[in-house]
């Protein structure tokens, strides 16, 4: 472990007000967050904590961590909020579901390091399992050039990625989430079901593979999905050389390093794995960093 | 002019009930100015040796190592800050998960994840002195003489307030059961003591018996302060995959679940020991759940678990007990502390 960062430009809202908090699939909500300080700070891979208990509530107790869906703005282009997208999966997430407009939550972020500059000319391919592409909206916005995000300007250096495709693999047709969203933002969108009720049939990592042996050489290759899936694209992007993020996805209990829950082995530069919290050194790592080796929650 | 009265006179009660002028004090220290200056509280406390601006202070463990936490609260505000526990030797902590939510609790087994007494004092304490607050270090050691060692170490230093002593931390063997044995308690606590010339703060466990026992013992070898109480063991089970959801399989439960356990633990040890200085920790949220633990007998709190979900709550706490004393006509915390009375006498 260690700090090398820490969330110097979190902010902490006690009651930020619910704008939307809609079903867009299967178990699956996107809510709304009124908080435009955020809105303006926050960059694409990083992620807010949001309560999902009643105002004035100790149960949930705990925030749970969503990664930045995309931010809207005013006629003027200022921001004014933002979005995460969340499945519901257990008692946070499930309370979180039935807050209604006008609600407010407790919510903190932006956190995290988020993904970085656009690699540059070529094309960018998300891979996302489960509910692993709602970081990819942003992302793919970004790096085509066609939003910015956050408060710092986007050096001129910065080329743009020619093209972004998500291949975008869930259990079942039901829990697919906001395509219409990506292919709005000019981001293609490729589609695997465990179940073949969509897409193609089988696992989103074999989509990956058969574009790697098609000859395709992506700038750049960025994951987010259970940890399985994230071991196999970065053997796959180790395997031909293609640059590779991934973000993780660890269990945590306060989001902002001071907890120790989210804790992962991340192997330093001799090789050897330290324990790093995926909260503030995260949740964006190079593949080949991370131990695929053990196990990580 | 009023507010250079001396405080000493008033934590002994001369100031009770008396309402402090609509003025500014020039010196701001130990003194909260709430509601536009109209009112002013003196917040100042006083445990054995260690003294405090103000008895808000952040619970081991919670706070990272506070530079997490700079960013979210004003740390010169708070009257103390405990940074996570420090062994002698670097330790992996457990492996994840490592915490889980329970109902209104949180249980951890985190397993004293740190980089050892060393890098502690080269990398975490020259930013800690700079933090403009009380710094109290927490240790734990594998045995007495480590703990001896690591205290005496730290006694050198500049810019440390007190030393806690982690004798009661639930999810690592060898060494810190220790903290179950009043004798040994008591006999760690005098060799800190003579080794050490900090305030020495022994962080006692629920889970004993008899408390009470142990908290005497501390106080005979000379404690200036216990702390009230560690987290309490409990677990939680899988039923689907027939596991315990952690990976140490138990752990030690926090946050507002266990509050009446820390109350009545507090309560029963200021009653016993009525000369022991008590930091309550267990479930302190809001100013509400400080201001119960003070009256109960507590001359300071840390926040803990709160500040997971409200990164800000310390804060929250220390301003909520302002208003709430200078609204209840309570000029001095100190002459708060301790008076709640019991329904059967």
């Amino acid at each position: 472990m260690s700090d090398a960062s820490c969330p110097s430009r979190a902010l902490m809202r006690p009651a930020a007000t619910v704008l939307e908090n809609r079903e867009v699939a299967r178990d699956t909500f996107r809510l709304r967050l009124g908080d435009p300080e955020i809105a303006r700070r926050i960059l694409p891979g990083q992620f807010v904590m949001v309560r999902g208990a009643a105002e004035g509530t100790d149960d949930p107790l705990l925030g749970r961590p969503f990664a930045l869906y995309e931010v809207q703005r005013d006629e003027s282009g200022e921001p004014v909020s933002f979005d995460v997208v969340y499945l519901v999966i257990g008692r946070g997430t499930a309370a979180l579901s039935r807050r209604k407009p006008g609600d407010r939550v407790a919510v903190w972020g932006p956190l995290g390091n988020g993904f970085g500059p656009s690699p540059g000319s070529g094309s960018a391919l998300f891979i996302a399992g489960g509910i692993g592409q709602t970081p990819f909206l942003a992302l793919g916005r970004d790096w085509l050039g066609r939003a910015s995000y956050g408060d710092r300007p986007k050096p001129e250096s910065e080329t743009p990625v020619d093209s972004a495709t998500l291949l975008y693999g869930v259990r079942s047709a039901g829990l697919l989430a906001g395509v219409e969203d990506f292919e709005r933002a000019g981001i293609g969108v490729e589609i695997a079901t465990d179940d073949g009720s969509a897409g193609r049939l089988g696992f989103v990592t074999q989509l990956l593979a058969d574009r790697i042996q098609a000859g395709e050489r992506p700038a750049k290759v960025v994951a987010c999905g259970p940890p399985p899936m994230l071991a196999a694209v970065a053997r796959l992007a180790q395997a031909h050389d293609i640059p590779c993020d991934v973000s993780l996805e660890n269990h945590m209990a306060c989001g902002f390093g001071a907890c120790f829950s989210c804790v992962t082995p991340i192997l330093q530069d001799d090789g050897r794995p330290d324990l790093r919290r995926v909260c503030v050194e995260g949740p964006v790592f190079p593949a080949h960093r991370v131990d695929w080796s053990r196990p990580s929650h | 002019m009023p507010w250079r009265r001396r405080p000493e006179k008033a934590m002994m009660g001369a100031r009770r009930g008396r309402r402090a002028p609509p003025s500014v004090p020039p010196d701001r220290s130990g003194w909260i100015v709430e509601r536009s200056l109209r009112a002013v509280v003196d917040l100042r406390v006083k445990l054995g040796r260690l003294s405090l601006k103000n008895p808000v202070l952040t619970a081991s463990g919670t706070f990272g190592y506070v530079r997490e936490m700079a960013g979210f609260v004003r740390l010169e505000r708070l009257g103390g800050v405990v940074p996570k526990t420090v062994t002698h030797r670097p330790r992996a902590g457990n492996p994840t998960p490592r915490t889980v939510e329970t109902r209104a609790g949180l249980l951890n087994a985190i397993g004293l994840d740190n980089d050892g007494i060393d890098h502690f004092r080269e990398h975490h304490l020259p930013y800690l002195r700079t933090t403009g607050t009380a710094v109290i270090a927490n240790i734990a050691g594998e045995d007495e003489d480590q703990f001896v060692a690591m205290a005496a170490s730290l006694g050198d230093e500049p810019g440390l307030a007190a030393v806690e002593l982690n004798v009661s931390c639930p999810n690592v063997s060898h060494g810190l059961d220790l903290g179950i044995d009043a004798a040994a308690v008591g006999r760690l606590v005098r060799r800190v003591r003579e080794a050490c010339p900090l305030p020495v703060i022994a962080k006692l466990t629920p889970n004993v018996t008899d408390v009470v026992a142990i908290a005497a013992a501390a106080a005979e070898a000379g404690a200036d302060a216990v702390s009230l109480i560690n987290t309490v063991r409990g677990m939680a089970v899988d039923w689907r995959r027939r596991r315990p959801i952690l990976a140490n399989d138990v752990g030690g439960l926090s946050g507002p679940a266990i509050k009446p356990i820390a109350l009545r633990i507090v309560w029963d040890v200021a009653r016993a020991l009525p000369t022991l200085p008590i930091i309550a920790v267990g479930g302190i949220a809001d100013a509400d759940d400080a201001l119960e633990f003070l009256v109960a007998g507590a001359s300071a709190v840390q926040v803990g678990t709160a500040s997971f979900y409200n990164p800000a709550a310390a804060e929250d706490v220390l301003d909520g007990i302002a208003r709430a004393l200078d609204e209840t006509g309570v000029a001095a915390v100190a002459d708060f502390i301790g008076t709640a009375r019991s329904n059967r006498e």
